[in-house]
């Protein structure tokens, strides 16, 4: 029995890391939700003894069961449960935002976007642009009051 | 252990206060100033509960009472101890500033307060905890409340930071998780103390699969060099008060933890691996300063820096015994204020603010007048403190070599801060100023007057000693 546990533990937990371990984030959640469960497994394997159910008043004599690993494992499920959905709304939020899932395309785009900032924040050359940034709104401004005028 | 009547409900108020106005401000739109208010009052009694609480317990030795009238080992336990209290005290101290600062600069988002009420309530908790799964419990509620708040001002890059941040947490409490459950399994028991008892008595070859696997799930929390990986990016894209809770309290976790488990329940086993501590401690300092010395933007360096910081506490843990777990103690508190002042600044204009980070790099560099200083001097004399001369010579030539480089990354990134001409913008408000302003006197103030501090260091070590005695 312990064996058996301890076997199916080790399984839950290697495809939670090979999981955790991809570049889709949707699996990367699966991941994390495999591993907690793993952690879940590993508790109740942690007082798994043989005995009648623990509600008070007992029914007949014998040992209980350890009534503390369920109420461990019951309370780590909670915690699993509310946290995967946080994680799931994260990555749904990164999807509406970037339109994929995959971490390095995520990061790509970040990589682009603090380059352009770093750009902007160049002292040499943040006076071209500026200054051309300056001209375009005056043009459109220009062009706006002709056309209003016609 | 256990007090009157009145000191039990003491233990409640600091945990019980902010858990339950969390819950009320859940429902109430934080953008409104007086729920920012309200939060900030409730944070502030929870506050000065603590500091009485922390009085009572240094008076009279640890309280310890359990919620609902339930026997002993059957009801939740709170027992509040010194080395609880001292951490609980700076981390509400560092979330209480980091609120106030919010506040006068608007709050973006209806959901901050509660955030920031959740995490701190989630912290007292785990600090006043007699009970290793109850600390997995609050440790849950304050990560899950700060998973939140990283992505604080929806930017897409904080929410990738966010869910970084949340993946490699959840992966350290899962092993936490696992770590509590085979201690279960070999003691029979969740009270911390009947754990260090017990494991006392066992082969040490069984526990000490166990300790390890704790001791790498509270280094990645600490961000410690080998498990550093996640914290940059979490850093830089976070807001400033952000930025400090994290760094400035939740970070506390892992040493907190550390000390509990490491130096309070297992103390074989971490006086076994004291050389892989002190490794990982020195590989840690060299790193993080490095990193920072070759980075530009403030929160980059300063998140590089708090890698370096938490070296000198694993530092001052390999060493262990009373001045070293003192040392770790104080190091960890010290590196919560200097972390508060220059994240928080850090996000600021105007007049004042370059003096206020002056200070907080200072006394990150251990520059005398400020209160690291005090933290370097203390991890120092844990240094000199190590039985074997060659290891203790290094020692005191890596703590000289870090404060040099800290010196030269903190001076740096003034420089290319506040230094540069023309950088001036609108400034921030002057209620948030003069709050920094008053944080950097606080560091100045402890500088000078040090006594407190190290007095309340030595009666956390000695909890930690007794306990291992």
């Amino acid at each position: 029995m312990i064996l058996y546990s301890a076997l199916v533990f080790a399984a839950v937990f290697a495809s939670g890391t090979f999981l955790l371990l991809q570049r889709d984030l949707t699996r990367v959640v699966v991941g994390i939700i495999l591993v907690s469960n793993s952690a879940v497994l590993f508790i109740i394997s942690a007082g798994l003894t043989r005995g009648v159910a623990p509600i008070y008043p007992r029914e007949g004599a014998g040992p209980v069961s350890d009534p503390l690993v369920q109420a461990m494992a019951l309370t780590a499920l909670v915690i699993g449960f509310g946290v995967a959905a946080l994680l799931l709304a994260m990555v749904y939020r990164l999807y509406v935002t970037h339109h994929t899932v995959d971490a390095e395309e995520i990061a790509d785009y970040e990589m682009r976007q603090a380059e352009a900032l770093e750009r902007a924040d160049d002292p040499e050359g943040e006076e071209v642009p500026a200054e051309e940034q300056d001209a375009e709104p005056r043009e459109e401004a220009g062009a706006r009051e002709g056309s209003e005028a016609r | 252990m256990t007090g009157s009547s009145t000191s039990q409900v003491l233990l409640v108020l600091p945990v019980g206060i902010p858990w339950v106005l969390a819950a009320v401000l859940a429902l109430l739109d934080g953008r409104r100033r007086w729920v920012g208010l309200l939060a900030a009052a409730g944070l502030g009694a929870s506050f000065v509960s603590l500091v009485w609480l922390a009085f009572v317990v240094l008076r009279e030795g640890p309280i310890a009472t359990v919620a609902g009238g339930w026997p002993e080992n059957v009801g939740i336990s709170l027992r509040a101890d010194a080395l609880g209290v001292v951490f609980a005290l700076v981390c509400i101290g560092i979330i209480l500033v980091s609120l106030l600062y919010e506040l006068p600069l608007g709050v973006r988002w209806r959901a901050f307060p509660a955030l920031v009420l959740l995490v701190a309530a989630g912290l007292t908790g785990l600090f006043l905890t007699g009970d290793t799964f109850n600390f997995y419990v609050f440790f849950e509620i304050s990560m899950t409340a700060s998973f939140v708040l990283t992505g604080y001002r929806e930017e897409d890059y904080q929410v990738r930071g966010a869910f970084v941040f949340a993946v490699v947490n959840l992966l350290g409490s899962v092993l936490f998780l696992i770590g509590i459950a085979a201690l279960y399994s070999i003691t029979g028991s969740l009270d911390m103390r009947v754990i260090a008892e017990r494991t006392d008595v066992l082969e040490p070859s069984s526990v000490i699969a166990i300790a390890a696997l704790i001791f790498a799930a509270f280094c990645l929390k600490l961000g410690l060099f080998p498990f550093h990986f996640w914290l940059p990016a979490v850093y830089v894209g976070s807001h400033a008060p952000v930025a400090a809770i994290l760094s400035g309290a939740l970070a506390n976790i892992g040493s907190y933890g550390l000390l509990r488990f490491g130096g309070g329940i297992l103390p074989r086993e971490l006086e076994f691996g004291s050389t892989a501590v002190l490794v990982l401690g020195t590989a840690s300092i060299i790193y993080g300063a490095l990193h920072a010395i070759s980075r530009r933007d403030t929160s980059e360096v300063m998140a590089y820096s708090a890698i370096g910081q938490v070296g000198y506490v694993l530092l001052a843990l390999g060493v262990g015994g009373p001045t070293g777990y003192a040392a770790a103690v104080l190091y960890s508190v010290v590196n919560s204020l200097n972390k508060g002042v220059v994240f928080l600044t850090a996000g600021l204009r105007g007049p004042l603010v370059g003096g206020a980070f002056a200070v907080g790099a200072f006394s990150i560099a251990g520059v005398p007048p400020a209160v690291g200083f005090v933290g370097k001097i203390a991890v120092f004399k844990a240094a000199i403190a190590e039985d074997s001369l060659p290891v203790s010579l290094a020692l005191v030539a890596l703590i000289f070599l870090g404060g040099a480089l800290s010196f030269l990354y903190s001076f740096q990134v003034y420089q290319r801060r506040f230094m540069k001409p023309g950088s001036e913008g609108k400034p921030s408000p002057r209620a948030t100023r003069l709050l920094m302003v008053a944080l950097a006197a606080l560091v100045i103030l402890l500088g000078l007057w040090p006594e407190a501090l190290i007095y309340l260091s030595e009666a956390a070590a000695d909890v930690l000693v007794e306990g291992a005695g």
